[in-house]
């Protein structure tokens, strides 16, 4: 066991306030351009759609005043992971690889279509990474929360609930900390009686029964939380229906010009991916 | 705007949607059998969350983990293929329904034999995560098929048992708590 103070390490992304105009956007205006810049990478075929919205996201993030090394801090930690991937997808041969072949060397040839593959993989996560360490970074908690219910208001009118979806992400936010001390009392508890969790033992299934007594209590403790919340906001009498907002995010003049090029942006990019090879 | 979602549904969803952000993040969702190689535990309160509360409460939970392991594996990458679930259909997707798929099996029992229905949520809904996310890498031509059905044979199968073990443990632990009329205990601690 290497640490039991779990919770104060804890992070999901990380937010950079540098109060610049791209942070001021609303909420909407931010989903949007995460769905935009994502799309085009996921949908992409071939390099000039992933090109294309990376070098969207460095604009962005040059306007947000957030450094380019901030946002690619996943890619070095992931350096050696895409590169076994690579090497997976060189050593076993693909059905129907009629490409060019690059090399040979004993049972392993290299073709242009497994360099092909290798360099999409791999520029894809790169993007992507990017990409979502901007949205993390512009976005904050609150506005990630009800920045869901904003984006999915249309769908309201037609049952989707976004305001329960919505109040859930953000109770977990809340409920992380207090999970995060409940484990830690507990796993402190069990060490104390000379639990350790699955360090002892071979075997998966005895080390997975070693962690039956973490795994239960902290999932029975969190649903009593729950249930104890439930009660709170029911006695209250607690509805999803016309509430109002402490917090409201008030669109910037020309917004509405951001969210439409943003739109535009995000059609073309997938349009290059699919299209152009 | 009208919705009709329970309040309870909704916290629910919220406080092991938490569970599981927390077991990810601490690196506690993991338990490691061969150096390099490791089961998961992290679907397990989405198999819950399905079975006491139903499909939307098992799916917003899948949703919440899902995008919690996207967004570190964009930002803070640090396990072999971490790299593969910046990707939505890897990361998401599968996750949401691994909860729609362990409350539709379990659905038809009714909330009787829990002895047989319990363990085939958690052994459905683990292998429902192994295969999807795994299947969504073969797709995107991230890993070749033969790689693929190896860990689903290997470690995929070994993960049913254990999310089966717990979601089996968990459930009847709190359905025998809330069956005895004192569900709210920590309220009584003083």
């Amino acid at each position: 066991m290497k640490s039991i103070e779990f919770f104060r390490n804890v992070s999901i992304g990380q937010y950079m306030d540098t109060r610049s105009p791209v942070h001021a956007l609303t909420p909407i205006t931010k989903y949007l351009g995460l769905l935009a810049l994502a799309v085009p990478i996921l949908a992409s075929v071939s390099w000039p759609g992933v090109a294309l919205s990376f070098a969207a996201a460095l604009a962005v993030s040059l306007a947000a005043r957030i450094p380019v090394g901030f946002l690619l801090r996943g890619v070095k930690p992931a350096i050696p992971i895409l590169v076994f991937t690579a090497v997976l997808q060189v050593v076993f041969a693909w059905p129907g690889d009629a490409s060019a072949k690059l090399l040979s060397a004993g049972p392993v040839v290299v073709t242009a279509m497994e360099v092909r593959l290798a360099a999409m993989t791999s520029a894809r996560m790169v993007a992507l990474m990017a990409v979502i360490a901007l949205f993390t970074s512009v976005t904050t908690e609150r506005e990630t929360a009800y920045g869901i219910e904003d984006f999915f208001a249309p769908l309201a009118r037609i049952g989707f609930p976004a305001h329960a979806l919505a109040l859930a992400v953000a109770m977990s936010f809340r409920f992380v900390p207090i999970i995060a001390g409940e484990l830690e009392a507990i796993v402190r508890a069990q060490a104390s009686r000379g639990g350790d969790f699955g360090a002892s033992g071979s075997g998966p299934i005895r080390k997975a029964r070693a962690y039956a007594p973490l795994f239960v209590p902290v999932v029975v403790r969190a649903l009593e939380r729950a249930e104890i919340l439930v009660e709170a906001m029911e006695s209250r009498r607690y509805s999803g229906a016309n509430r109002t907002r402490y917090a409201t995010f008030k669109m910037a003049e020309g917004e509405i010009l951001v969210r439409l090029s943003v739109a535009a942006l995000g059609v073309a990019g997938t349009f290059v991916g699919i299209r152009f090879r | 705007m009208k919705e009709t979602v329970p309040v309870r549904k909704i916290v629910i969803a919220g406080a092991l949607g938490a569970v599981s952000i927390v077991l990810f993040l601490t690196k506690l969702g993991f338990i490691s059998w061969i150096q390099g190689i490791s089961l998961t535990v992290m679907h397990v309160p989405v198999i819950i969350g399905a079975v006491i509360e139903g499909p939307l409460v098992g799916g917003a939970i899948g949703l919440i983990f899902g995008v919690t392991s996207l967004i570190q594996a964009a930002t803070a990458p640090n396990g072999p293929g971490d790299v593969f679930f910046v990707n939505p259909l890897v990361s998401v997707a599968p996750r949401i329904l691994v909860g729609v798929a362990a409350w539709a099996v379990y659905a038809p029992f009714r909330g009787k034999l829990p002895a047989i229905s319990l363990p085939l949520a958690g052994v459905v809904g683990s292998l429902t995560n192994s295969v999807l996310v795994l299947g969504a890498l073969v797709a995107l031509k991230a890993l070749p098929l033969p790689a693929a059905a190896g860990i689903v044979l290997s470690n995929g199968l070994i993960e049913a048992v254990v999310a089966a073990v717990l979601t089996t443990a968990v459930v009847t632990a709190w359905k025998g708590i809330a069956s005895k009329g004192g569900v709210s205990r920590v309220s009584k601690e003083g």
